[in-house]
């Protein structure tokens, strides 16, 4: 997987020359061992490995600039809550400025996400997860890197939708939801878009 | 004076008190107000800083005189709209003042419009989390507050086990959207089929939820006492269907609950905006151990 979100990588001290050829040894390996790993992984599985680590690399660089936004903790002061959220909100969308749609669903993971979807809203079972997933009619404009708006009313997501969707690193705040048949990837702690795929659902 | 007028007067007067009579009976306390039972309050659809969640917020304190709790459960939506310093403070804050100057703890639930952020504020006592559980102390009743938006496998998870490890003799849920409704938003099927059979299997006795904006009693599902109550600051006049489901409902004003739970018995009375009694009974606990919790 390349860098999606345009973060420039730090590049590291100097290595002793052993080190440096090992590490190559150990880099080639790999990567011989990855390539025929490839070859016999299912693509459907890898398309899923993509989109976790996509979702890792998010996380990685809200980590890195989580310092910047005052801290996310338990206050008394409604003031605070917000300062952190928008701190948080502001430092992301700084770090991640190229970030466009696609990012994270890529199209292999689009198709992949259609296809875990589809079957959960469809017939009589289905048409119950889809009544709830409409129930809301937020009006969000649907870009990268905005703020989902606190005035609008979230989607609930069924709980089968939810089951039958790649699980989200728990306790990270990153939530799926719906915007009409678009589905979105919330980031709740920084109340920002991070990707979204356009009807997602039939 | 006439005697005419002298009679109108009197028949004028003797209408006001009667009047008085009605409103201060219907105010008066229909629950037993024991010494030893669990008191606690139940508000839903809360935040929207206007005259309704005033009312109904200067209600709620008058009858804490009387009818005195410590706890406020809020079934959801919490903060309508924006979520700065001042909304929390009209919407919040500045209603509640009376009640949380008394140490009135509040207990939030998260609803549809409800930011994830509304779990650090301290005075909704959520601890950080959108799903969490607590127990007055002393008292044989467990309290668990769900985020009904996203019923994810980790919070199923977390639901079972926290259920599994409660041996309380009362076990109480709270969250925004009700699992069975005859109102406009209708029944959370999708969400019913995944956490009832949870509820069931682990004794689950009564649950509060809000979302419609009225009031209403469900006549008790596979043993469990179903509550709608999302009217403490906004009302759809008329949007209560009664169905086969109803047992009772309000959807002509503001309301808000008083909940008593002894050993026993779950005693509550629904109170409108202006003071009427619009429900009240007593539901017995469903068989179950009588194991105290330990936890």
């Amino acid at each position: 997987m390349g860098n999606p979100f345009g973060v420039a990588r730090g590049v590291g001290k100097q290595l002793p020359t052993w080190v440096g050829a090992g590490l190559l040894l150990g880099v080639v390996a790999a990567s011989a061992l990855t390539a025929s790993q490839q070859v016999k992984t299912n693509p459907e599985a890898q398309t899923l490995v993509d989109f976790n680590e996509r979702v890792k690399a998010y996380l990685t660089l809200r980590d890195k600039v989580d310092g910047e936004a005052p801290k996310q903790q338990e206050t008394k002061e409604a003031a605070k809550i917000q300062e952190a959220q928008r701190g948080l909100f502001a430092a992301i969308r700084n770090a991640r400025v190229g970030a466009k749609q696609g990012d994270i669903f890529t199209p292999a993971i689009e198709k992949k996400f259609r296809a875990l979807l589809s079957p959960e809203v469809k017939g009589q079972e289905g048409a119950k997860a889809k009544a709830t997933i409409l129930e809301e009619k937020p009006v969000v404009e649907l870009k990268v890197n905005t703020e989902y708006p606190s005035a609008e009313p979230l989607s609930s997501v069924p709980p089968t939708v939810l089951q039958a969707l790649p699980p989200l690193p728990k306790g990270e705040g990153l939530e799926y939801r719906f915007v009409r048949k678009h589905l979105i990837l919330l980031d709740t702690r920084a109340n920002l878009i991070v990707d979204f795929l356009f009807n997602a659902i039939p | 004076m006439p005697i005419r007028r002298r009679r109108l007067t009197l028949a004028r007067l003797t209408v006001t008190a009667v009047v008085a009579l009605t409103v201060l009976s219907a105010q008066q306390l229909t629950l037993p107000n024991e010494k030893d039972s669990v008191h606690f309050a139940v508000i839903g659809d809360s935040g929207t800083g206007g005259s309704g969640q005033r009312q109904v917020a200067a209600r709620l304190t008058t009858m804490r005189a009387s009818f005195p709790f410590d706890i406020v459960l809020m079934t959801g939506d919490n903060l309508y709209g924006d979520e700065g310093k001042s909304d929390y403070a009209s919407k919040f804050e500045l209603p509640y003042k009376a009640l949380l100057d008394a140490k009135v703890k509040f207990y939030a639930s998260l609803g549809n419009h409800d930011e994830a952020t509304q779990v650090m504020y301290e005075p909704f006592n959520m601890g950080g989390k959108k799903y969490y559980t607590f127990k007055p102390t002393k008292a044989s009743v467990r309290f668990f507050a769900l985020d009904s938006n996203y019923m994810d496998k980790d919070q199923l998870a977390w639901l079972e086990k926290e259920l599994a490890a409660s041996q309380s003799d009362w076990k109480i849920m709270f969250f925004h959207h009700p699992l069975y409704s005859s109102g406009m938003h209708g029944s959370a099927v999708a969400l019913r089929e995944q956490i009832e059979p949870l509820f069931v299997k682990y004794g689950v006795d009564a649950v509060f939820a809000g979302h419609e904006h009225f009031y209403e009693r469900i006549k008790p599902q596979k043993g469990i006492y179903y509550f709608t109550s999302g009217g403490a600051a906004k009302l759809r006049k008329g949007d209560l269907k009664p169905s086969e489901l109803t047992a009772k409902g309000f959807d002509s004003g503001y309301h808000f609950m008083l909940v008593e739970v002894t050993q026993t018995t779950l005693h509550f009375q629904t109170i409108s905006d202006q003071g009427v009694t619009v429900d009240s009974g007593a539901l017995p606990r469903r068989e179950q151990s009588a194991k105290k919790d330990q936890r």
